[in-house]
C-alpha cells in the first residue's frame, strides 16, 4: 500500500466508514509517520469545521416565506366562455382583474384547450357566461386590432414575458417586428430567442399581438396555430407579404 | 472504528452535528398542502448551509426565501408520481446550491461579511466552557472565526464540497446528488478543500497536541 493511495480514504477513515482493506489501511498508519502526519492535519481541519457553532436562521424568516407561498397560491379558478369570432370560435378566460388567456378553437378540442391553458397559468378552469365587458374586448380586437389592455391580465407572467409582451403590444397593426427588435427594446439585445419562447407561450394571443412578431429575414417563422393561421391574421391587420427573399425561399417559409 | 476512535477529537466539545434528518415528512410526499412543514423542518438547514456558503446573513436569507418559492413552484407542477419518487433534502440542497451560485455571480467579489457570522456570545460560552485542557486548542473562538475566514476563500465547488460533508454531515453519495457529480468526484473536492484549507490556517489550528503522556501515548498506540 503506497501513501498515495491512502489519501482519498481519510474522510472515510475518519469517519469509521467502509474502507476497503482496513486492516492493511490502519497497519500501514501505524509505521508511516507520514500518513500519520497527514491524517492528523486532515482530521484537524475536518474536525474545525464540525465545530463551527449552528447558526439560527433570524426567526423572522419562516412567516417571511410563508408569506411568500400564500401569495402565490391561486385564491379562485379562473372562468371561460366560448365566443364566437371571425377566426372560429375562441375559449376566452376570464377572471375579475381581466382576460387571462385565449385560444383558438382550430383542430384541438374544447376540453384539450382548457386543459392546456390550465396548465399553463396553474389555476383551475370553470365554465361560465361570458359577461359583457370580456365579449366587448375581444370584439373590440376584431373591429379596432386594438384591444383595451386594461382589461387583460398577464400579472401571473414573469417580468421578462410581461415587458416582452407589452412591447409587442406597441407594434401597430398591419406591421410585423423582429425577435430581436423586441428584445433589443427592453434592454436585453441578446435575448431573441427568449423573446421567441415568450411569444410561443403567450396566453393571450391577438390581445397581446405575438403574431406581429417575426424573424430577423422577414419571415413569419412560426405560430401556434401554425404559420398559415398567423399569416392570415397579419392578412386581415392589414399586413402585405414581401416577396420571397432567397433565404426565407430557401428555408421553405412563407 | 474502535481502534481509531481516539483519533477523533474528544476534548470537550462535543459533535455539533446537523439536525436530525425531519422523518415526519418521510410519510406524506411532499406537496404545495404540506410545504409549511416543510419550509419549517429545513429552513433552518437551509439557511446554515446558505450562510456558510455566502458568509453574508441578508444573503442567506435571501437565498433561502428564493429556494423556497422555486421548490413551491416546481412541486405545483409536479404528477403525484413525481412528488412520490422525489428526494426532498438533496433536492433542497439543490435548489439552493443553485439560487446561491446565481446569487454570487452576480455579486463578485464574494462578500466576506465575517463578523456576521461568529456569534460572539457563543464563542465566549465555548472557551469557557472547555478550559480543560487549554494548550490543546488555544484561543478556540479566534481559530472558529479563521476557520469560517478560510471557508469563504475556496472556491465555489469546494466550499460547497467541504461544507455540504463536515457542516452539514452529508454522505458522499448525498453529495454526489446533490452536486450532480460522480461520488469520486466529490472526494476528490472534499480533500482538496481540506488540503487547501489546511493551507491557509496553517498547520496549528485545530491540530492535537498531546496533553498528557498517557493520552500521547494512546495515540501512539493506536497508530
Amino acid at each position: 500500500m503506497r501513501c498515495c493511495d491512502l489519501v482519498r480514504m481519510w474522510d472515510e477513515l475518519r469517519e469509521g466508514g467502509a474502507v476497503p482493506s482496513r486492516e492493511e489501511v490502519l497497519a500501514h498508519l501505524r509505521r508511516c509517520v507520514h500518513c500519520q502526519e497527514g491524517y492528523r492535519e486532515f482530521e484537524g481541519v475536518a474536525y474545525c469545521l464540525t465545530c463551527l457553532p449552528v447558526v439560527e436562521p433570524p426567526p423572522g424568516l419562516v412567516p417571511k416565506i410563508l408569506d411568500h407561498i400564500k401569495s402565490l397560491r391561486p385564491a379562485n379558478p379562473d372562468m371561460f366562455a366560448r365566443i364566437p369570432s371571425p377566426l372560429g370560435d375562441l375559449i376566452v378566460a376570464f377572471r375579475e382583474s381581466g382576460i387571462t388567456a385565449i385560444a383558438i378553437c382550430s383542430q384541438d378540442s374544447e376540453s384539450t384547450l382548457c386543459e392546456a391553458i390550465a396548465k399553463r397559468l396553474h389555476r383551475g378552469l370553470i365554465p361560465a357566461q361570458a359577461p359583457r365587458w370580456v365579449v366587448e374586448t375581444v370584439d373590440r380586437y376584431f373591429k379596432t386590432f386594438d384591444t383595451d389592455r386594461s382589461r387583460v391580465d398577464i400579472s401571473a407572467l414573469s417580468g421578462f414575458e410581461q415587458a416582452a409582451l407589452k412591447k409587442a403590444a406597441e407594434i401597430p397593426p398591419g406591421e410585423v417586428r423582429s425577435y430581436g427588435w423586441i428584445a433589443k427594446e427592453i434592454g436585453q439585445p441578446s435575448a431573441a430567442r427568449a423573446v421567441g419562447q415568450v411569444m410561443a407561450r403567450n396566453p393571450v394571443p391577438l390581445l397581446y399581438p405575438c403574431h406581429r412578431v417575426v424573424d430577423a429575414s422577414g419571415s413569419l417563422h412560426n405560430y401556434a396555430y401554425g404559420v398559415d393561421l398567423k399569416a392570415r391574421i397579419l392578412e386581415m391587420e392589414g399586413w402585405v407579404r414581401r416577396p420571397q427573399t432567397a433565404r426565407s425561399a430557401a428555408y421553405g417559409r412563407a | 472504528m474502535a481502534a481509531l476512535a481516539p483519533l477523533r477529537r474528544e476534548y470537550g466539545l462535543a459533535q455539533p452535528a446537523a439536525a436530525p434528518a425531519p422523518s415526519r415528512l418521510e410519510q406524506a410526499p411532499p406537496g404545495p398542502e404540506n410545504f409549511e412543514r416543510i419550509v419549517d423542518d429545513y429552513q433552518r438547514r437551509l439557511y446554515g448551509f446558505a450562510l456558510r456558503m455566502t458568509g453574508n446573513r441578508e444573503d442567506a436569507e435571501e437565498i433561502v426565501q428564493d429556494a423556497f418559492v422555486r421548490a413551491y413552484r416546481a412541486l405545483v407542477k409536479m404528477d403525484p408520481k413525481q412528488r412520490a419518487e422525489l428526494r426532498l433534502q438533496p433536492w433542497l440542497y439543490t435548489i439552493t446550491l443553485n439560487v446561491t451560485r446565481n446569487r454570487l455571480r452576480s455579486k463578485r467579489p464574494t462578500s466576506v461579511a465575517l463578523d456576521a457570522l461568529a456569534d460572539p456570545d457563543a464563542l465566549l460560552n465555548e472557551t469557557q466552557e472547555g478550559p480543560d485542557q487549554p494548550e490543546q486548542i488555544v484561543e478556540r473562538g479566534a481559530d472558529m472565526v479563521l476557520v469560517e475566514q478560510a471557508l469563504l476563500q475556496l472556491p465555489m465547488h469546494l466550499r460547497a464540497a467541504a461544507t455540504l460533508r463536515f457542516i452539514e454531515g452529508r454522505s458522499h453519495p448525498e453529495i454526489a446528488e446533490i452536486l450532480n457529480q460522480p461520488i469520486g468526484t466529490v472526494k476528490s473536492h472534499v480533500h482538496r478543500a481540506v488540503r487547501i484549507l489546511r493551507r491557509i490556517l496553517g498547520p496549528e489550528v485545530g491540530r492535537v497536541a498531546p496533553a498528557t503522556p498517557e493520552e500521547g501515548e494512546s495515540q501512539h498506540a493506536v497508530l
